[in-house]
């Protein structure tokens, strides 16, 4: 028994060109009208993708940003219409894409529950018999007279969330709502996810965060340029996916979130390695990276750096050859750069991570190549306790007043390559 | 390419699934069908027209100090400005009504009309971050707007009863009139602003125009001055304008207390009802499409 389904799905989107034309100096009214004619430059963001969801089942969908996921969600919402192709929906289905839609700020929360809950589409009716449930779960008894306008970022969000929790779907359509609110409510959102799931609710559920996904869902599909690559056990799916991710197909555009490249040479692969070998990394362990690029012509004086980036996109470390003094003149052909990390820093959790070469001579850095965000590094527990990163540390224990010489190898209790 | 949303509602044979409700959605296909489709999620979704009519009136009016009295404010004074203009300075003939009541009466229904317009032109992209998260039936947004455009022009219609008392204005049997003739402002109404609202998706040049073409609009439809003083050989053109049965009829049975002009008032009708389903159709065939290019 399906609870959803989709049938070779494709969605188009018509890109407008008008840029180019305004770029090419003609009348600017002139190529808007024209742009209302022609010119459109199509993009699939989803292609040929079939899948079912049976009853109960949770399905995670992974994927690079732009890689289509967010399309297949809005596919099953009904918020776009598909190009190609028959989506099969049983049941009552409700959408979580992001909480609190439609609050206005002027109305106190109570009126926005009403409102929202209408928008979520929810009857009034429903509303009223699940209102001092929804109003308990968000915690905002006190304040559910005041305008949210008066909330703290965290109240509005735990209402949003605690309308959207109270839905009670037969399908249910969740995109990164977990990254919501302090860790205590976190906490509190997964927990009634996973109940939801115990009362045999289908769950939909996208999202970046790759260990929800492994936690929450029973089977992962992976969509990569807008079609379906894997579809199994979320384990599995995610090995698949930080696979895919290494292998780099050449773009061959020079621009790139707004970085111009003058691509003499590219990066052909990032790739990590362990003594555990490949996608088993774990925190204090050794990491290897590998760079591999093929030069076509000769260029002088370059930088390599790698980059190291959370979930939601944030710059954790940059690594550049720079800093470790010695030049490096690429010849024309492809070579290898070895990035040794005795004990990886990161502590579990799924990052993202890529490469770049840079001309050093330049004032502000040419790039020559970089390959944005592309390769996922998950790291799982390893030598570490709590926080935010590991530290290669030894601890030596003196006892005072024995004789004993304080540097000998049998005070170190604890050595950590 | 055509882009419809065609979303059909089957009860499954399943046995397991006779408490479930089967929804397919296929690529969208023009068709007068969408009609009906369309109109079964939008009673699927009463309940968020309501919450927004109650919404716009609630917001518009909170942390103002007049409130309410703002549905008056408006029609009131644009009564006073054109009784200086049109009874002092140019003398319009109103076959002896004192001009501001004549005046009222009239811009009474067109600024219900016309505000209900420039609100609901901009009723879907005004909410643009909502279309592009959620699904509920566009029409809603422009339709709610149109609805609390209604509850102002009550508000607004004591004025009116206020002054018929000042000026010992005795209404007659055929003041009935008065509310089918709104019924079918806001038929026209509706249908007017499903098809600018769809359109503003795509050419925000729509919600540019508005003030302008109400203005004209205005000028075109018998508000300041009466349908008599429009020439004759002009009047059969000059009557295709939906608004000017509206206007008119409602002045001849509200203030005059005569039977409404039949052939004004069934162009009116004719065009509204006509207008309506077209205009529907239009905006549910934008509808698919509406989330990818606001």
């Amino acid at each position: 028994m399906n609870d959803l389904e989709f049938n070779r799905v494709s969605k188009r989107y018509l890109v407008p060109e008008e840029e180019a034309q305004v770029a090419a100096g003609s009348n600017r009214l002139l190529s808007k009208l024209k742009s209302l004619r022609k010119s459109h430059k199509e993009f699939w963001a989803v292609r040929d993708v079939s899948f079912q969801v049976a009853r109960g089942e949770a399905l995670g969908i992974i994927g690079h940003n732009g890689a289509g996921k967010s399309t297949v969600l809005k596919l099953i919402a009904g918020i776009t219409s598909p190009t190609a192709g028959e989506i099969k929906i049983n049941g009552r289905l409700a959408a979580l894409i992001e909480v609190g839609s439609g609050f206005h700020p002027e109305l106190t929360g109570r009126e926005n529950i009403y409102l929202s809950g209408t928008i979520l589409g929810m009857s009034r009716r429903e509303i009223t018999s699940k209102l001092d449930l929804i109003i308990d779960f968000a915690g905002v008894r006190e304040f559910i007279e005041t305008p949210v306008k008066r909330y703290s970022s965290g109240m509005y969000v735990r209402l949003g969330f605690a309308i959207a929790a109270h839905l009670d779907p037969d399908v249910l359509l969740l995109d990164e709502v977990l990254a919501v609110g302090d860790a205590a409510f976190q906490t509190k959102c997964f927990e009634h996810i996973s109940r939801m799931r115990e009362e045999g609710k289908t769950i939909v559920f996208i999202s970046h965060d790759l260990h929800a996904v492994e936690s929450l869902c029973s089977r992962t599909i992976l969509i990569h340029r807008g079609e379906l690559v894997a579809n199994g056990a979320p384990r599995e799916v995610i090995a698949e996916y930080a696979e895919v991710s290494s292998r780099f197909t050449q773009s061959t555009a020079e621009v790139v979130e707004g970085t111009i490249m003058s691509k003499e040479a590219a990066i052909t692969s990032l790739s990590f390695e362990s003594a555990e070998g490949a996608n088993h990394y774990r925190t204090g362990a050794p990491l290897v990276a590998r760079i591999t690029y093929t030069a076509s012509e000769p260029i002088a004086d370059v930088k390599f750096g790698v980059y190291f980036y959370a979930e939601n996109g944030e710059l954790h470390s940059q690594f550049t050859t720079e800093w470790d003094g010695e030049r490096i003149d690429l010849e024309p052909g492809i070579g290898t750069l070895t990035f040794l990390c005795p004990a990886l820093s990161l502590q579990r959790g799924i990052y993202y991570a890529d490469a770049a070469i840079i001309k050093r001579d330049a004032a502000d850095g040419v790039v020559i190549d970089w390959q944005p965000q592309r390769v996922i590094l998950c790291v799982d527990f390893g030598k570490t306790v709590r926080g935010m990163f590991y530290m290669p540390h030894e601890w030596h224990l003196a006892r005072h007043g024995e004789t004993k010489d304080e540097s000998s190898a049998e005070n170190i209790l604890v050595e950590t390559s | 390419m055509m882009q419809t949303r065609n979303i059909t509602d089957l009860q499954s044979a399943n046995a397991l699934t006779t408490a479930r409700r089967m929804t397919v959605i296929h690529p969208p296909s023009f068709s007068p069908f969408i009609v009906f489709t369309g109109l079964a999620r939008l009673r699927q979704h009463l309940d968020l027209l309501w919450t927004l009519i109650v919404h716009r009136l609630k917001v518009r009016y909170k942390q103002s100090v007049l409130g309410p009295a703002w549905a008056v404010v408006q029609p009131l004074f644009l009564m006073l400005i054109y009784t200086v203009i049109f009874a002092r300075i140019a003398r319009v003939e109103t076959g002896g009504i004192p001009y501001p009541i004549f005046a009222y009466t009239a811009l009474l229904p067109w600024t219900a009309f016309s505000s209900a317009l420039t609100a609901a032109t901009g009723g879907v992209t005004s909410h643009a971050d909502l279309v592009k998260k959620v699904y509920f039936p566009r029409e809603i947004l422009p339709l709610s707007y149109i609805a609390a455009a209604l509850v102002d022009l009550m508000i607004a219609s004591i004025v009116l009863w206020g002054l018929f008392l000042y000026y010992g204005v005795q209404l007659t049997v055929f003041a009935l009139w008065g509310l089918p003739i709104i019924l079918i402002m806001i038929t026209f109404a509706a249908a007017v602003s499903l098809l600018l609202s769809a359109l503003q998706v795509r050419f925000r040049d729509i919600g540019m125009a508005m003030p302008l073409l109400l203005q004209l609009w205005m000028f075109a439809t018998p508000v300041v001055y009466p349908l008599s003083a429009v020439p004759e050989q002009w009047r059969v053109f000059y009557t295709l304008n939906p608004m000017v049965g509206v206007i008119e009829n409602f002045r001849r049975v509200m203030l005059e207390g005569i039977a409404p002009d039949y052939v004004s008032l069934g162009i009116a009708t004719m065009v509204s009802l006509v207008l309506l389903p077209l205009a529907y159709m239009y905006f549910k065939h934008l509808e698919a499409t509406m989330a990818d290019v606001i």
